[in-house]
């Protein structure tokens, strides 16, 4: 209970932020409309049959992107400030702000989703099984969104913390979110296919999030914090100040 | 000893690459779909063996690392990672060979394929992680590891739903007793040049920590004369 009361405190401080500028939002959902904008030029005249191997890579491969573009700008304001040092000292569970941050990004990432199934729908009238069953396919767009950002969380926290580059967020995330994407990929082919075994690819992603979620809450702590260290508190920046140094200059 | 291992383990592979490649090409038979184009397998399997076994070392001393952040451990994955890289590339360039002379071309989004090229790619993240990002990002590295080690069967198990075409793992277990003896010299000249370089790597990587803490050390007192004199 304590752990659900802190996560949804942290929800409503960072949702009250966004609502404030709705910069993430409305630059996520604009990255959405470019995209799609994009394969509407690059796709737009494909046979039907092309389609529907062409929808699900569109529709995956733009979350991917959005999702990136999200979650870096999510915890570019902690970085700015840095504010994520002070809420790992504030007497909250570390899991809570995991849970809050990636609530926050899974969010964003479904309002840009509301651009993107519509306008892909529109441009690939193979995507009709997509309107004609829709509660299948929210169900299949939110389990997808949530592994994506389970695992992005913790990796855009990770490097947030650790002051390191933006740039190595998408060369860390999507070689690790592949597995999400391929379940992605098989599910919603199965959807629009028609095939009866379409539950049953949503059951398998479900299963694939909760090992995600789950793994990605056990590692942010470690993560971010560490385990006990065998160095002393600060020898990294020792040893660089020694090399500069060594090298004639200042450290 | 325990410094001359992975000297012992390399010689021992010198002197069995020899006999291996004589195997495999003077008397081994020629398999009859495959041809000549087969005799790869010998190199192709124990590589992609070895690339998994090093995933799976970096993914176990990653999470050592990340819990009890020792440096040993943060070697044997550095040390890990960088051979797995090698052995991946390995397999991904005669697996390619191989396809293209047994199924007409090289690349075919086979289940095992596209799972050895995405291990691969989780491994050279790794790599630029380790190398390319400030030094804090250790730990986020560690992560990446074994988050790469959870992936691997779960994309295998994805494209598999997708599409398959590769040989199943039932193709290995059942080779006649005349390749098995061809292919047990190949593997162990492999698996013993990787583990001799593997030890010799760690080996490498604790001496320069070390040396980068007596650096350090010396440098403080340094300037701590220099304070001292002012």
């Amino acid at each position: 209970m304590r752990l659900l009361r802190q996560t949804r405190l942290l929800l409503v401080a960072e949702l009250r932020q966004e609502l404030r500028s709705l910069e993430v939002v409305i630059s996520s959902a604009f990255f959405a409309v470019v995209m799609l904008a994009l394969f509407a030029l690059s796709l737009g005249a494909l046979s039907p049959s092309a389609q529907l191997s062409a929808i699900p890579g569109a529709l995956w491969l733009s979350v991917a992107f959005v999702g990136a573009l999200t979650l870096t700008r999510v915890f570019d304001r902690e970085r700015e400030s840095d504010t994520l040092r002070a809420l790992l000292i504030a007497p909250v569970d570390r899991l809570a702000i995991y849970l809050a941050k990636a609530a926050l990004a899974l969010l964003v990432v479904l309002i840009s989703t509301l651009v993107l199934v519509p306008g892909l729908c529109v441009i690939f009238p193979a995507a009709a099984p997509i309107v004609e069953r829709p509660l299948l396919s929210a169900a299949m767009v939110v389990l997808g969104c949530v592994g994506y950002v389970a695992v992005g969380t913790l990796f855009a926290a990770g490097l947030a913390q650790g002051g390191g580059k933006n740039v190595l967020l998408s060369l860390i995330l999507h070689p690790l979110t592949t597995p999400v994407l391929m379940f992605n990929l098989v599910a919603t082919r199965a959807l629009l296919e028609r095939h009866p075994g379409t539950g049953e690819y949503l059951g398998r992603m479900a299963a694939l999030d909760v090992l995600l979620l789950a793994v990605a809450a056990w590692l942010f702590e470690p993560v971010l914090v560490g385990g006990a260290p065998r160095r002393a508190p600060g020898d990294d920046a020792r040893i660089a100040a020694a090399r500069a140094r060594a090298r004639g200059g200042r450290p | 000893m325990k410094r001359a291992l992975p000297y012992v383990l390399l010689v021992a592979a010198a002197a069995i690459y020899p006999y291996a490649v004589a195997r495999v090409f003077l008397d081994t038979p020629i398999e009859r779909q495959m041809g000549t184009a087969f005799k790869i397998f010998f190199f192709h399997v124990p590589m992609g063996w070895l690339c998994m076994l090093m995933a799976l070392i970096c993914g176990v001393a990653a999470a050592v690392e990340l819990r009890r952040r020792s440096q040993t451990a943060a070697a044997v994955a550095l040390a890990a990672a960088e051979l797995g890289f090698v052995c991946g590339l390995g397999v991904l360039l005669t697996g390619p060979i191989w396809g293209n002379a047994t199924w007409g071309k090289p690349w075919t989004g086979d289940a095992r394929q596209v799972s050895t090229a995405l291990l691969w790619l989780v491994i050279a993240a790794y790599l630029v992680v380790r190398h390319y990002g400030p030094s804090s990002n250790r730990r986020l590295a560690a992560a990446l590891a074994i988050f790469g080690a959870i992936d691997v069967p779960v994309i295998y198990q994805a494209v598999k739903w997708w599409k398959t075409q590769h040989p199943t793992t039932e193709v290995v277990g059942s080779l006649p007793p005349a390749l098995w003896a061809s292919l047990w010299p190949a593997l162990g000249a492999i698996a013993l040049t990787v583990f001799g370089l593997l030890g010799i790597r760690i080996r490498q990587l604790l001496l320069a920590d070390a040396l980068d803490e007596g650096w350090a050390r010396q440098s403080d007192l340094a300037a701590a004369k220099e304070v001292r004199h002012e």
